[in-house]
């Protein structure tokens, strides 16, 4: 169950708008930031905050990227997969992120640190090839920049709730 | 309106039409997928390509996504469009597994069609294709996602064409799927649909899987009768067997769709329990055999007691030929007309109904989609009649306004104003509105009934928030340019027919344009309301009994102890019959009792006709020509091999032959002999019932033909001055017990199927929160509710959607609810306990 701390805002936010739909991928990703990926218990509580039904909200929640319907890493890699990157070394930085975590597309470390999604272009074309963070853009990478930026993440940030 | 040219053929076409459409109106099929015309265009699939070669699009282009224009030049046979189609189907055949031989859409399959006419026979791709995991989709729905080419018509019918919630579309680009969130029993009532419009075989019929392919099976044009409206279908037959019914297009009455009650409800006709043979008591015997004993026995009967003591009960649920030939038999034999309704009240109804139904008034089921504002009163549709409630989402999508007055907790799949007042409050609140939305002068002009009748109407009704929430209602009623009144004729008060109708008169007076349309309780009501003439009861009848006047019965296709309020009152009084004679295909209670028993066929063993609610005469052909099924004679084995000329179990016959063979023995010589010929039959109809002079008989099958009674003899208005005021019959110490009934398991024909038995919801009552809190009864609680004769226990729920004061049961098959003596019930509220 969600707490009222979370609950209450959300509902607040709901209650002010004409059509509450609108408000779905707000819910989804409000959902997915408590839960750390929207589980199927949060699609049931995105249902029913806005009076739709399950299978509606998992259609939406399959369609976009950003939303996580299986556990993820702390942090989650989207890797662009445009075509400015393609054409800068994209697979040469994925090659290299597939090397240094050991996981492939959609898995996560066993540590649960990361998790690598390619993803549709991200829109950093001056940064490419580049990659998104948690929300963060990074670019333009080279296999030295992705080790420096994945180990200060790693010895930054505390140690991932749900390891894997 | 453009004019354009396909493949050298001129057509004009209205502004809107897509190229598809004009080439189809030539004859021509442009080859779609996703393109579907109940759904409309969505440019999904690619594979109607053609070529336009003059005019303002130039090129290769998807003719379902491109308006008819003037100018245009279209070649569908053109090289590159031909070509790029095979390419599309290629590409659409890359995921798709080559298990045509064992699929059950093999052989009716638009992609397997497609693939062989558009030339692709050899596959290119060697690589591996995508798979799915499949999910149970409930009784009647068989998945398998892997065969999908992603036309989305499933999720188009499913959520915006029907309304629904529960299916749709999953995940992105070539890995979407077409599903539920988790396994489960779809939810729609109109979910067999999808197995109908899906271009392959993704959702297959579950219940005829494995049953044989679309050549084995005898195919032919029948009508739905699993409620009033009549849609259109399909028959399929094996093996002695009804298979599969599919929806079949109409233009004026369902489209191109069907619900599932009408879907799968045929299977009482295959009821392994089906009376099949004759009988005299227990013992069978031939059809000639009983004929001519229950002839002996007529003739004592009539010798001994006089023509009036053989009574006679048809049912609504009989076709026009039986309803016909029972009443003509017993004016021929001066015996007293058969009863075909359940109560006088009911009698009463249906037939200020049908007598206030007008050529101008009336509307077809598809005229209602184009109506702007819809007023329900006292209608359930996805309970009563499920396919309207898809016609109001049609005129839901199109922006209609949409208002039913009824106190039951109404759902629909689509945003309405539920009104929900006690049945007595039905009628002011429904003038109110009327008197809201009407100027006086528009009652003035028609006449003095007429400004009686507005004039002396409840303009407000009292009760607060409805009263409140009537003025925005009353506001978009008033700039309505085609409002439609739908009238439901199973919970409503004598008059609400004519009030209704009145109701109508004055919106088309004011607005210019109005319809009317009724519900029904059975496919053929509205032929029973036509045909018969005596308002009897089947109370009258067993009184008769008791008295000692009535010695015989004769049941044609009808079970009085469905509906008859003292099971054994009724049991007594047919025990105390020297002649109790049913003829029926059901196995029905009364058939168990008969002294004598015919068996009958079922619609889909004869030739018939039915009235539909609208004064629609139907036809419907036979699918097959009866018989047990193998499946059942030879328990999953091979079939007896023994040789034989006759049709095992096939001694079924339609009512209206046996009532003319029987008729044929017991008339006194020089009396009017009975042909076995329909032809005759009809020409007596037409004879005796002018209104069907214009019905054709025909070996094609007319629906055009409506007959309506009222041709200006009617009396217009004839209950002004009579509608009481609403909120009158509030008192606090009673409850009204409604009754309603429920997609699944209420309809008699139906709750004999094996698979909607499955579906069925359990019975409740169901209170409103403000009653409830006022008994101290909680949601979900069991409770007991006294009745005339006995009590019922149930689950109780509690809902807001319906009117306080009132109690509402469907009449259930799991729920001995006869146990009513007199309508209407109030229960008085301490009553109801835990």
């Amino acid at each position: 169950m969600l707490s009222e701390e979370l609950l209450e805002p959300l509902q607040k936010r709901i209650a002010e708008t004409d059509h509450p739909r609108e408000l779905v991928v707000d819910i989804m990703l409000a959902l997915q930031n408590h839960h750390g990926y929207l589980s199927d218990q949060a699609v049931e509580e995105a249902a029913r905050l806005l009076d739709m039904t399950p299978l509606e909200i998992e259609e939406l929640a399959t369609f976009y990227d950003f939303i996580y319907r299986e556990p993820v890493g702390r942090f989650v890699i989207h890797v662009c997969d445009g075509v400015v990157c393609w054409m800068n070394g994209y697979d040469s930085v994925l090659n290299h992120l597939f090397k240094k975590l050991g996981i492939k597309p959609g898995e996560t470390t066993e540590d649960g640190f990361f998790t690598i999604l390619p993803t549709a272009c991200i829109g950093y074309c001056d940064l490419s090839p580049a990659m998104l963070i948690n929300g963060r853009a990074y670019g333009p990478l080279t296999p030295e920049k992705i080790d420096g930026i994945l180990d200060r993440l790693r010895s930054e940030a505390p140690p991932p709730r749900m390891a894997r | 309106m453009p004019k354009l040219k396909i493949d050298g053929l001129e057509i004009e076409v209205e502004r809107g039409t897509k190229v598809i459409e004009a080439a189809a109106r030539l004859g021509i099929i442009i080859p779609r997928f996703c393109f579907h015309p109940g759904l409309g265009p969505v440019g999904a699939c690619r594979v109607c390509a053609v070529k336009f070669e003059e005019g303002p699009v130039k090129g290769v282009q998807m003719s379902c996504m491109t308006d008819a224009q003037d100018g245009m030049v279209v070649s569908t046979t053109d090289e590159e469009a031909a070509d790029f189609r095979k390419h599309v189907i290629e590409w659409l055949m890359m995921n798709h597994p080559h298990d045509c031989p064992v699929c059950d859409e093999g052989g009716h399959c638009l992609l397997q069609d497609l693939t062989v006419a558009g030339g692709h026979g050899i596959r290119r791709y060697l690589g591996k294709k995508r798979t799915y995991n499949d999910q149970y989709l409930g009784v009647f729905v068989q998945h398998e996602m892997n065969r999908c080419i992603q036309c989305w018509r499933c999720r188009r019918f499913y959520q915006e064409f029907a309304g629904y919630r529960d299916l749709g579309a999953l995940q992105i680009a070539h890995h979407t799927y077409f599903g539920r969130a988790t396994d489960g029993q779809l939810e729609s009532p109109f979910s067999g649909n999808i197995i109908d419009i899906c271009p392959t075989g993704v959702y297959t019929d579950k219940p005829s899987r494995f049953t044989g392919r679309r050549w084995d099976f005898e195919r032919g044009p029948s009508l739905c009768i699993h409620c009033s409206l009549g849609c259109h279908i399909i028959t399929s037959a094996r093996y002695r067997e009804m298979t599969r019914l599919e929806a079949r297009f109409s233009e004026s009455v369902n489209g191109y769709f069907i619900c599932d009650r009408g879907r799968y409800g045929f299977y009482y006709t295959n009821h392994p329990e089906r009376p099949r043979r004759a009988r005299i008591r227990t013992e069978e015997v031939s059809l000639d055999q009983a004929i001519q004993t229950a002839a002996q026995k007529i003739i004592q009967i009539n010798q001994k007691n006089g023509p009036k003591a053989i009574a006679c009960l048809g049912s609504a649920r009989s076709c026009v030929e039986n309803q016909a030939m029972l009443i003509r038999f017993c004016r021929v034999q001066g015996w007293n007309e058969p009863t075909y309704f359940e109560t006088p009240t009911m009698a009463k109804k249906v037939k200020r109904a049908v007598a206030r139904l007008d050529e101008q008034l009336a509307v077809s089921m598809r005229e209602i989609e184009k109506a702007d504002f819809i007023l329900a009163v006292g209608a359930d549709p996805v309970n009563e009649a499920p396919m309207l409630a898809l016609a109001m989402r049609q005129a839901f999508r199109n922006e209609a306004t949409i208002v039913v007055i009824d106190p039951r907790p109404v759902f629909l799949p689509f945003e309405f104003e539920h009104l929900p007042v006690a049945p007595d409050d039905l009628e002011p609140c429904l003038t109110a509105l009327i008197k809201g939305a009407v100027h006086r002068s528009a009652a003035e002009k028609m006449g003095e009934e007429a400004l009686r009748f507005y004039d002396t109407a409840p303009a407000e009704y009292p009760d607060a928030p409805i009263k409140n929430r009537m003025v925005k209602i009353t506001q978009k009623l008033r700039q309505s340019r085609y409002p439609v009144i739908i009238c439901g004729t199973s919970i409503v008060r004598e008059t609400t027919p004519d009030v209704a109708a009145d109701s109508a008169l004055l919106l088309r007076a004011a607005r210019g344009r109005a319809g009317l349309f009724y519900l029904m309780s059975e496919a053929n009501t509205f032929g029973a309301a036509l045909l018969s003439s005596e308002e009897g009861s089947v109370m009258d009848v067993v009184e008769s009994i008791e008295k000692g006047s009535v010695k015989g019965l004769m049941l044609v296709e009808s079970d009085p102890f469905r509906s008859f309020p003292d099971y054994e009152r009724l049991k007594q009084a047919v025990d105390k019959l020297d002649l109790f004679l049913v003829m029926d295909y059901l196995p029905s209670f009364a058939a168990r009792l008969a002294h004598l028993f015919f068996p009958t066929q079922t619609l889909f063993e004869m030739e018939t006709s039915f009235v539909n609610q609208e004064g629609r005469v139907q036809f419907a052909t036979s699918a097959y020509r009866g018989g047990i099924p193998i499946s059942q004679i030879s328990a999953g084995g091979h079939p007896l091999r023994v040789f034989r000329r006759d049709i095992p179990g096939g001694e079924s016959q339609p009512a209206w032959q046996i009532l003319a063979k029987l008729a044929n023995i017991i008339s006194l010589p020089g009396r009017e002999m009975f042909s076995l010929s329909k032809n005759e039959l009809w020409s007596w109809i037409a004879k005796e019932y002018p209104i069907f002079a214009n019905v054709p008989i025909a070996d094609e099958l007319p629906d055009d033909v409506r007959v309506h009674l009222a041709q200006g003899r009617e009396k217009l208005f004839p209950s002004g001055g009579q509608i009481r005021s609403g909120g009158l019959s509030r008192e606090n110490s009673t409850l009204e017990l409604v009754m309603g009934d429920w997609t699944f398991g209420t309809e008699e024909l139906s709750t004999y199927s094996k698979y909607l038995q499955q579906v069925e919801k359990e019975p409740c009552l169901f209170m409103s929160p403000k009653d409830a809190s006022m008994l101290g009864l909680k949601d979900r609680e069991r409770i007991t509710l006294p009745l005339d004769k006995g009590r019922l226990e149930m689950e109780l729920r509690i809902v807001d959607t319906m009117a306080p004061g009132v109690i509402v049961m469907p009449k259930h098959r799991q729920l001995a609810w006869q146990k009513i003596e007199k309508w209407p019930v109030k229960v008085a509220m301490g009553q109801i306990r835990k």
